[in-house]
């Protein structure tokens, strides 16, 4: 028999004598208590079932017993994973990710039938939508096939565009479909994934922008470091600092990481902001060899108040018993606060 | 990564997320309504770095990983009962997530969602143990009595006391055992509500089911376990 929770045992066929009703508030107590021990009751239902409990002695010994049962079970807790099997996980899932793609939205429609039962279920207009569209393509279709040769059909390129059509296999996704209204002209945009190539020196600014990009975006590291690397060069532009600051926080590779923090080195002394990307290098970075690197950088702005107040941190607490000395001794170099 | 040990107020810069984040630690451990205002923020962060990692930013994705992935382990690893297992169940969960974001569609928390996505893997886990289990050659002491071989290894921790330990390590064998003799499903609805502090109505999205369900099955299974472990109390 199932269980009847909360307060359903009270709606039911008609009773005619008390003990009756107190029997079924037995039941209906004993199936909710361990609702009550987890603290899942509503507050009437909690309510009822004391009030019930306090007269009933069979009720009360069984909530003791399942509340013994419960403190029982407390005594066995569900383990922490250790930082070490964190980590390792964390590591083993980063290579897979280096690999693994997202699903595109055409792989997702086109290729899970699932998603479209599933829509076509619960979506009677969508279903009915896709019935017509289906309807009209045949149409359409046949129309093309049997009908008129001379199509009026048309496909119009973006002028700034002068790439030829691409081969459905270049095609990496349909941004939007319009029909002008009253005729048969339909504008498609499409997005692509030709390879192009761009050729010019690190003062060119179309060069300067890919770089950037590749800096924030790439998926493959190897592409990163290069555009770190070459963007090192060009440093003194502060879209390109930037840009290095970014890689510095955010990128999951410790290479480009360090790339950036040497790129950044020199400016660490008279740019706040770099000063503080380092700091928060120094401070959040997983990688005790990106913090050396960092340390040794602000080593000339030690005696600044944000620096001694990382340092006295670092020195306190910080996992790398390398990293905790040299903080200890660049904070000893420096002159007492009163 | 020692961002956790060193979550140090840092009087530099400004907006950086990492700060950001390391305050609102902070705010939790200190101040329960400051915590509930943090957990605001960690939502719209968290929808932010969906959309982000919906456009591609790997970035973003590893991020949100972080958030999400100590829970994550640490159920894997309770529910398989290995190491390996619950690394493979951790990793599969996390490629999966990801290779799925675009579908993300906000109808749910990326809480439930990612935890959907555990709860089947584990739930795949558990059945595919419970066939190979029949068939598992099973260690048996000198009166035919099984036993797990982990129990063996003693714990040699300094400061450990050798007697509470025994007790500890009899009475989590005995439950781990009970648990076993529950149905999948059943121990799943157990395990988020009674080591995960889920509620209810959580299990029951996340198992993609009723609440009224998910009380049905954690009433069956406590009956179970009580039934099981009758003699211990």
């Amino acid at each position: 028999m199932r269980p009847r929770f909360a307060l359903a045992g009270r709606a039911k066929a008609p009773v005619t004598t008390w003990s009756e009703v107190e029997l079924m508030k037995c039941e209906w107590v004993r199936e909710n208590i361990v609702l009550q021990v987890y603290g899942e009751l509503a507050d009437d239902a909690r309510h009822e079932l004391e009030q019930h409990v306090a007269r009933c002695a069979d009720c009360a010994a069984e909530l003791k017993a399942e509340q013994d049962f419960h403190a029982l079970l407390a005594q066995d807790r569900a383990a922490d994973p250790t930082p070490n099997l964190v980590a390792a996980s964390r590591m083993r899932l980063q290579e897979a990710l280096e690999t693994a793609k997202q699903g595109s939205v055409w792989s997702r429609l086109a290729f899970d039938p699932a998603i479209w039962l599933r829509q076509v279920r619960f979506s009677p207009a969508l279903a009915s939508a896709i019935l017509i569209v289906g309807f009209a393509g045949g149409v359409t279709t046949t129309y093309k096939l049997y009908g008129t040769r001379p199509t009026n059909t048309a496909v119009v390129q973006n002028p700034s565009n002068p790439n030829p059509v691409p081969t459905e296999a270049s095609i990496t996704g349909i941004s939007s479909i319009v029909q002008q209204p009253g005729t048969n002209q339909i504008s498609i945009k499409y997005n692509t994934v030709a390879t192009q190539e761009a050729q010019g020196s690190l003062n060119d600014e179309k060069i300067q922008q890919l770089l950037l990009y590749a800096a924030r975006n790439n998926y493959n590291t190897g592409v990163r470091v290069d555009s770190v690397d070459l963007l090192a060069q060009k440093s003194g532009d502060m879209q390109v600092r930037e840009a290095l600051m970014y890689a510095l926080q955010n990128d999951t590779n410790p290479g480009v990481r360090l790339k950036s923090l040497d790129a950044l080195g020199n400016y660490v002394k008279n740019d706040t902001n770099v000063r503080d990307a380092v700091l928060r290098a120094l401070v959040n970075d997983g990688n005790s060899g990106v913090r050396i690197e960092a340390l040794r950088l602000i080593e000339p702005v030690k005696a600044d108040g944000s620096v001694r107040g990382v340092l006295m941190a670092l020195a306190a607490k910080d996992t790398s018993q390398y990293i905790k000395s040299q903080a200890r001794t660049m904070l000893a170099q420096l002159p007492e606060i009163d | 990564m020692p961002a956790g040990v060193l979550a140090v107020p840092l009087a530099v810069g400004d907006g950086a997320r990492s700060r950001e984040r390391a305050r609102e630690t902070v705010s939790i451990k200190q101040d329960p309504a400051r915590g509930r205002m943090a957990g605001q923020e960690r939502r719209i962060d968290d929808t932010m770095l969906i959309r982000e990692a919906q456009r591609g930013s790997r970035a973003a994705f590893e991020e949100l990983v972080r958030h999400y992935d100590q829970a994550v382990l640490r159920l894997a690893l309770h529910l398989t009962g290995t190491e390996q297992d619950a690394q493979d169940v951790y990793q599969d969960a996390f490629l999966k997530a990801y290779k799925n974001i675009g579908s993300f569609r906000f109808e749910c928390s990326f809480y439930t969602w990612i935890y959907r996505i555990v709860t089947n893997l584990c739930l795949d886990h558990l059945r595919k143990r419970n066939v190979r289990k029949e068939d598992a050659p099973v260690a048996k002491d000198a009166d035919g009595g099984e036993y797990d071989l982990l129990d063996q290894v003693p714990d040699v921790r300094a400061g450990a006391n050798p007697e509470r330990d025994l007790l500890r390590r009899q009475l989590g064998a005995r439950i781990a055992g009970a648990l076993e003799k529950l149905t999948p499903r059943e121990r799943m609805v157990f395990e988020l509500k009674h080591y995960h502090g889920l509620k209810l109505r959580t299990v029951g999205e996340i198992l993609q089911t009723t609440e009224e369900t998910a009380k049905n099955t954690l009433f069956r299974a406590t009956q179970k376990l009580r039934g099981a472990l009758a003699d211990m109390r």
